[in-house]
């Protein structure tokens, strides 16, 4: 089912290694993947396994030892920094676990100083702004509030918003839900389904096994490769089946 | 104090370059401040010092010496406060000394004799030569420094037409009279030489009389009483000056020296507490997490506070030590300086004072001014601290939100970062101004001294002709005749000086046909004197007369009541000069000595050929030709030296400074923005955006305070020139505060500080979004 589908990235012979006091700590090593056009795809694995290390260095937010990450087929790993930067404005949208708002701004200047970098006019930029807050559900008047004026639901889906105002081809979030208590959590992930079912193609970093259930593909990392993966199908909620898939999944992975 | 001081380290450890950097503006304050404490409190005792031991009369006065007589002698000896009255028998010439630093140099020398014995007013053989020499002569310190006289030499005195040739045998040092400002030099000549020159110049012949006096003893006092008794006597006092004039006189350049010394410390000062409060204020900011947890710990403020502050206070000590250490390297070559100008000579030496009094003032002003900063540490609660909630973030103001104002965004990013980042830019808007006031004074010095000089040179100088020719008796008219003829000459003018005697006082008179006609109007109140009965008066004479008053003027027996026109200024003669129009003077002396003529010529002349044809030519009617405008030139050139050195020093200190500020500054923006710019860049702005957002966001400050401290400088400069020349007795200035080149400066100083910040912000570069934002 999967090879029916177009890829969006692929990463080819990937390495990524630290050099920690005349050490070389490999995270990966040889690491080939493909990530596919409107998959929701969740990476887990267990804390230090380099989950995130993956994402970063698929999305071109760092940049990996060795091999080569293919964008829409274009080699972004020899790019340079600023190329990089503008291929980041029109591809990626990032969400992360500290929710990285800038702090001096509304949220409604967080999402529109991300927004102008695309689109010239900045009424176009303003409409899609409100209407992005419409869906993820904040109200206008919370729009113009600073980041530590808001709960934390509230500024991670203002970080979402952030994320999808250039319409990227791909949204990377790194445990967005990682500081959230359970109620905002949800919300938060609800926005995520409501994007994955629009189209929006989702790359996830988690070790939340309610988070992942959102994905439609789980990707495990362990020993510095992809240890394994599985398909979970469509998200419904109240699904026990997919539930079920997972936990299995989990625990043939040592989870 | 063992936790504290594990805290101070991890300060100290964690921003090494910054604190480096605003050591450095300690160490030029120190280095500063440190010259002029020592120069303050040992150049006036070194001076007293050697007035003592040389001991020098406070009073000297001179009479012609065919007027002396043994009554007058007594009635001197016996006047109240007088402890002690020698006389000295010299030759007084108005001598001009060829290749004076290569040009020709006209002053008042007094020639004593060697070997007669003196108890009061002695000298101090500074260097001697061991050959013998015809002719030989012992120069004043000051000729031989400042004009650049070596032992061996020749020294040519041109004294009424006739040259006399001497071989310098010695140098001496002595604290009589001493520099060009006191108007009077002293030389000593071994006495079969003395004896010689008393034969040819006997109108020259004087009698000193110098006094020592008592402690309680009033100087102007005892100067009036002196000439009171020659009056009465009927005897003429040419010269009557006093050790404290003299003294202010030969120590003028020193105290303005250290009035600016102490003004430029304590502008580098006010920077330096600017930058440690801005830097604590950061540091408050953006430790805050850390202070916080130090804080739920147990630490108390206090300890936190202090933890803060102290490194400022031991990085201010150590490189306030530093700064003292240095500036005694730079001292011997100051006091060399001084030397030429003063003519003594004095040795620094290590002053614990000053070193305390560096120390302390600098660390005490920045430990109080960054614990006032810090203090603000106390009223955060740790929950607040560590939960960001901070009243500077609750109480923010969304300044030009992005959605409802007009505009390119990236300028609003910029607007909203400067409107959110407020006190820092006040901050740093005060800096820039203070720091421009440095360059707009250099700036104008420069422009006053090397590309219009003439405005400096007409502060510091009397009437600047471009040749003094001085006729023979009778050939005055003729001469005049032959220059009025002379197609080189522009004017002429018959220029004499004299002395006269105001109330009690001798002054020395500036006597002109028509002063409307110089070049040089040293005229500041009033106006020149134009008719017989007429007199402008010098500013020592100020406070005792205004504008329409008669002052009663006296030469030898005659007395005649002039009208006040106005007062002149001089930097030389302490201020004790007048103006008197020739018919003036002639209703006084019936016959002036003849005048000289001052020839202006035109600006295709050369001064130098002039003065060679006429020499040549006119030898015959011509007692002395000066080519006057080669002299300014030669002071004109010196002045141009130390005011380019100067110049390039304060410009080089000044965008050092600079480039520590922006370095601290920038370095606090990036540790500060870390994160913010890590953000950035993971939505896709490019390095060179947000090094355009940085630089934007304290640039436009900067630039902004550079222009309007320069525009400003339009009016308050020439109130710090007229202070400066106030200070040396020059009342009015022609200093230009030129537009175009403050302007010039001002652009040189916002390139080189746009340039230095975009070198500075670079490590934003290399930094990648990802590790930006795991920091």
């Amino acid at each position: 089912m999967t090879s029916k589908k177009e890829t969006i990235i692929s990463a080819k012979a990937l390495k990524k290694s630290f050099l920690t006091a005349d050490t070389e700590q490999t995270i990966f090593e040889n690491l080939d993947l493909d990530i596919y056009k409107g998959d929701f795809t969740v990476i887990m694995g267990s804390s230090g396994a380099g989950k995130s290390t993956l994402m970063y260095s698929l999305s071109g937010m760092d940049r990996p030892t060795s091999g080569e990450v293919y964008f829409n087929g274009k080699n972004i790993t020899t790019l340079s920094d600023d190329k990089l930067a503008v291929f980041r404005r029109k591809n990626c949208g990032f969400v992360f676990q500290q929710i990285y708002l800038l702090d001096k701004m509304s949220l409604m200047d967080n999402v529109l100083t991300a927004g102008v970098l695309c689109e010239n006019n900045k009424k176009n930029t303003v409409k899609r702004a409100e209407e992005l807050f419409e869906l993820v559900n904040i109200p206008e008047i919370t729009r113009k509030k600073f980041p530590s004026q808001v709960s934390g639901g509230e500024a991670q889906r203002a970080g979402i918003v952030r994320a999808v105002i250039n319409n990227p081809e791909v949204v990377f979030a790194d445990e967005p839900t990682g500081a959230l208590n359970s109620n905002n959590s949800t919300a938060v992930l609800d926005v995520f389904t409501k994007l994955h079912q629009e189209g929006q193609s989702i790359i996830m970093v988690t070790h939340d096994k309610k988070t992942a259930l959102r994905g439609n593909r789980v990707l495990y990392v362990r020993d510095g490769k992809i240890f394994g993966e599985c398909s979970l199908g469509t998200f419904t909620k109240e699904d026990r089946h997919r539930e079920t898939l997972l936990n299995n999944f989990l625990t043939e992975m040592g989870w | 104090m063992r936790k504290i001081l594990s805290q101070i380290i991890y300060q100290l450890k964690k921003d090494k370059s910054s604190y480096i950097s605003f050591g450095i503006i300690v160490l030029v304050t120190a280095f500063m401040l440190n010259c002029a404490a020592t120069l303050l409190l040992q150049v006036d005792k070194a001076y007293d010092k050697k007035f003592e031991n040389l001991h020098t009369a406070s009073v000297n006065v001179c009479i012609p010496k065919f007027q002396d007589n043994a009554e007058l002698s007594k009635a001197i000896t016996e006047m109240d406060g007088v402890t002690k009255v020698e006389s000295h028998e010299a030759i007084l010439a108005e001598v001009v000394v060829k290749k004076f630093q290569d040009a020709d140099f006209s002053m008042n020398t007094m020639f004593y004799n060697l070997d007669a014995k003196r108890c009061l007013n002695c000298f101090e053989i500074k260097a001697e030569s061991e050959k013998t020499y015809d002719n030989p002569i012992y120069i004043s310190l000051y000729v031989a420094e400042f004009g650049e006289f070596s032992l061996g030499e020749e020294i040519v005195y041109v004294i009424e037409g006739t040259e006399y040739r001497f071989t310098v045998a010695g140098i001496i040092e002595e604290m009589q009279y001493g520099n060009y400002g006191s108007g009077l030099m002293c030389t000593y000549l071994p006495e079969e030489e003395y004896l010689c020159l008393y034969n040819e110049l006997e109108n020259s012949l004087m009698m000193e009389y110098s006094l020592s006096l008592n402690e309680n003893a009033e100087l102007d006092k005892i100067k009036n009483d002196i000439s009171s008794i020659c009056e009465e006597k009927g005897v003429t006092v040419v010269s009557n000056l006093d050790s404290v004039s003299v003294k202010g006189t030969r120590t003028m350049v020193c105290n303005l020296l250290i009035l600016l010394l102490v003004s430029f410390a304590m502008i580098i000062l006010i920077v330096s507490v600017f930058l440690s409060n801005f830097r604590v204020k950061n540091a408050i900011e953006s430790e805050i997490v850390n202070m916080s947890v130090l804080k739920a710990l147990g630490y108390t403020s206090g300890q936190i506070v202090a933890s803060i502050t102290l490194p400022y206070t031991m990085v201010t000590v150590l490189f306030a030590l530093l700064g003292v250490v240095l500036s005694y390297a730079a001292l011997p070559v100051l006091s060399q300086v001084l030397t030429i100008q003063s003519g003594f000579s004095f040795t620094i030496n290590f002053d614990v004072r000053s070193l305390l009094c560096a120390v302390i003032v600098l660390s005490g002003v920045v430990t109080l001014f960054t614990f006032v900063s810090a203090k603000k540490i106390k009223k955060i609660q740790p929950i607040d601290g560590l939960r960001g909630n901070t009243s500077s973030k609750l109480n923010r103001k969304n300044y030009f939100p992005l959605e409802s104002t007009k505009g390119n965004t990236q300028f609003l990013l910029i607007m909203k970062q400067i409107f959110a980042c407020k006190k820092q830019n006040v901050l740093l808007f005060l800096v820039s101004f203070v720091l421009t006031v440095l360059i707009a004074f250099s700036c104008t010095l420069f422009y006053n001294v090397v590309v219009e000089p003439d405005n400096f040179m007409s502060a510091l100088s009397e009437e600047t002709p471009d040749v003094i020719i001085t006729p023979k008796e009778g050939y005055t008219e003729e001469l005049e005749e032959i220059l009025k003829g002379d197609s080189s000459v522009e004017s002429t003018l018959k220029y004499t000086t004299g002395s006269i005697k105001i109330g009690d006082s001798i002054v020395t008179t500036f006597v002109c046909e028509d002063f409307s006609g110089v070049k040089n109007d040293v005229c500041y109140m009033g106006k020149n004197p134009e008719n017989a009965d007429e007199i402008a008066l010098g500013s020592a004479l100020w406070e005792n007369y205004k504008i329409g008053d008669m002052v009663t003027v006296s030469l030898g027996e005659k007395e005649k009541h002039f009208k006040v026109t106005g007062f002149v200024q001089s930097v030389n003669f302490q201020g004790e000069i007048c103006e008197l129009s020739l018919q003036g003077y002639m209703s006084l002396c019936g016959d002036v000595q003849t005048p000289s003529i001052y020839v202006y010529l035109k600006d295709t002349a050369d001064a130098e050929k002039f003065t060679e044809s006429y020499k040549k030519d006119y030898q015959a009617m011509l007692s002395d030709t000066v080519n006057s405008q080669k002299l300014q030139k030669e002071a004109q050139d010196m002045y141009m030296g130390i005011t380019v050195v100067l110049v390039a020093l304060i410009f080089t200190v000044t965008i050092l400074i600079v480039l520590f500020i922006l370095y601290i500054i920038i370095k606090s923006l990036l540790v500060k923005r870390k994160q913010e710019l890590g953000i950035y860049k993971s939505m896709g702005y490019t390095s060179s955006q947000l090094i355009a957002q940085t630089i934007g966001v304290f640039m436009p400050v900067s630039v902004i305070a550079i222009l309007l401290s320069s525009a400003a400088s339009l009016f308050y400069m020439p109130c710090i020139y007229q202070f400066v020349f106030e200070a040396i007795g020059v009342m009015k200035n022609n200093m230009e505060v030129s537009f175009g080149f403050l302007l010039l400066f001002a652009v040189v100083q916002i390139i080189v500080n746009i340039i230095i910040s975009v070198i500075l912000c670079m490590p934003i570069r290399k930094i990648s979004a990802y590790s930006l934002m795991k920091e």
